[in-house]
């Protein structure tokens, strides 16, 4: 890898109407670049730039990432306008997707592995009728004012918490400090500190990873 | 080496080599490559590797891929090795890791022990979403189902679904 201050012609490629700016991709951009209710601690790493390029939210601070906070490539900021997120001091994002319509917050330490969903809302309603509605206000020219409202409920997860690749977390559900996701579970009920949850629907195991 | 249709400007690492008539989307592959074994990815002929693969191998990771195969946008995150034999699908959001909570570019001998290798034998379709845990070894013309996680062995021709995962259809007989 070349360092980042120094920039020639050759770094920037244009193939299949995409440019990539190797800076956007790598880490190696200025974090300043990103929205300002993006709050970032000391010594952030952010490696690519379109993590944030479903972040819409309104709120100041929309995004609060605390200090050594590592967000890794395939990471994902998807807010609404009402959405927040915060992550704790020297948490590691490797690949967690935070769709996001009310609060998420992480604690601090906490290592989320790859393609790991983090939802606080089902972006949908339940119920037949508003769905249609919804449907409605949603097509490409609908009115997306007349959309019913969302439903959101916050997802909390402590410190120390880790989470495998591929798991799923849904809205309303809070991780106690120092608790472990196995891969691929997919969590809607609270988990207890210290437990190891595991399966689809996800439940605690004694068994733990060595 | 550099790729001709490559979008990254990166080159290949050296220790990359691609076989005849084979594609490998882009250099971005190797964001988070970290192998130093000299021979850490090998792509056999008539093999595609296509957007949003990721080999975040740690330094002693290494990957074989064999013929023919199908490789659409997994993660392969490992410090130990992987090898995937030819006819090979894999599908989109695949992730094949040594670690339940694998992470990118932080493997070194040290920090970072194998825990074991995977063995994907021809044939073989993993569907998407799915997770692969090392060790693991998954027989030939088995069917992995979409979604699931596999943490244990798979006998050849059979079906293997869930989370957690099971076999859900024994072996069917290949014709040879």
């Amino acid at each position: 890898m070349t360092g980042s201050s120094r920039r020639s012609p050759h770094e920037q490629y244009v193939s299949c109407n995409m440019t990539a700016d190797r800076n956007d991709l790598d880490g190696s951009r200025d974090l300043t670049t990103l929205p300002p209710n993006v709050h970032l601690g000391h010594d952030c790493f952010v490696e690519r730039k379109d993590s944030f390029a479903r972040f819409r939210s309104e709120r100041d601070p929309g995004v609060v990432l605390g200090d050594r906070v590592h967000v890794s490539t395939w990471t994902e900021f998807s807010l609404e306008p009402a959405g927040f997120v915060t992550v704790g001091d020297d948490s590691v994002l490797v690949g967690a997707i935070f769709m996001c319509a009310g609060d998420i917050r992480v604690g601090k330490r906490v290592l989320v592995s790859y393609q790991v969903t983090i939802a606080d809302c089902d972006f949908h309603p339940i119920d037949a009728a508003l769905r249609r509605a919804d449907a409605i206000a949603i097509a490409p020219e609908g009115d997306r004012t007349r959309r019913p409202p969302l439903v959101t409920r916050p997802v909390v997860i402590g410190d120390d918490v880790r989470i495998g690749i591929g798991a799923l977390i849904l809205k309303g559900v809070t991780i106690g400090n120092g608790a472990q996701l196995l891969p691929g579970a997919v969590v809607t009920h609270d988990v207890p500190a210290g437990a190891t949850i595991t399966g689809n629907p996800a439940r605690v195991v004694d068994d733990q990873i060595p | 080496m550099k790729l001709e249709h490559d979008w990254y400007p990166a080159d290949l690492p050296t220790a990359v080599s691609i076989g005849e008539r084979s594609w490998l989307y882009s250099s971005y592959a190797f964001l988070h490559f970290a192998s130093e074994d000299p021979r850490a990815v090998t792509i056999g002929d008539d093999t595609g590797v296509y957007v949003g693969t990721l080999f975040d191998l740690g330094s002693a990771g290494t990957v074989e891929i064999g013929r023919y195969c199908s490789i659409v946008g997994p993660i392969i995150s490992t410090n130990a090795r992987v090898t995937i034999g030819d006819y090979v699908l894999i599908a989109h959001a695949v992730v094949l890791a040594d670690d339940p909570f694998a992470t990118p570019g932080m493997g070194s001998s040290s920090s970072r022990r194998p825990r074991g290798d995977i063995v994907i034998d021809d044939g073989v379709w993993i569907g998407a979403n799915t997770v692969v845990l090392g060790p693991v070894h998954i027989g030939t013309d088995a069917i992995i189902a979409a979604g699931s996680v596999v943490d244990a062995d798979v006998p050849p021709g059979a079906t293997w679904a869930g989370n957690p995962g099971r076999v859900v259809r024994t072996g069917v007989n290949r014709m040879d």
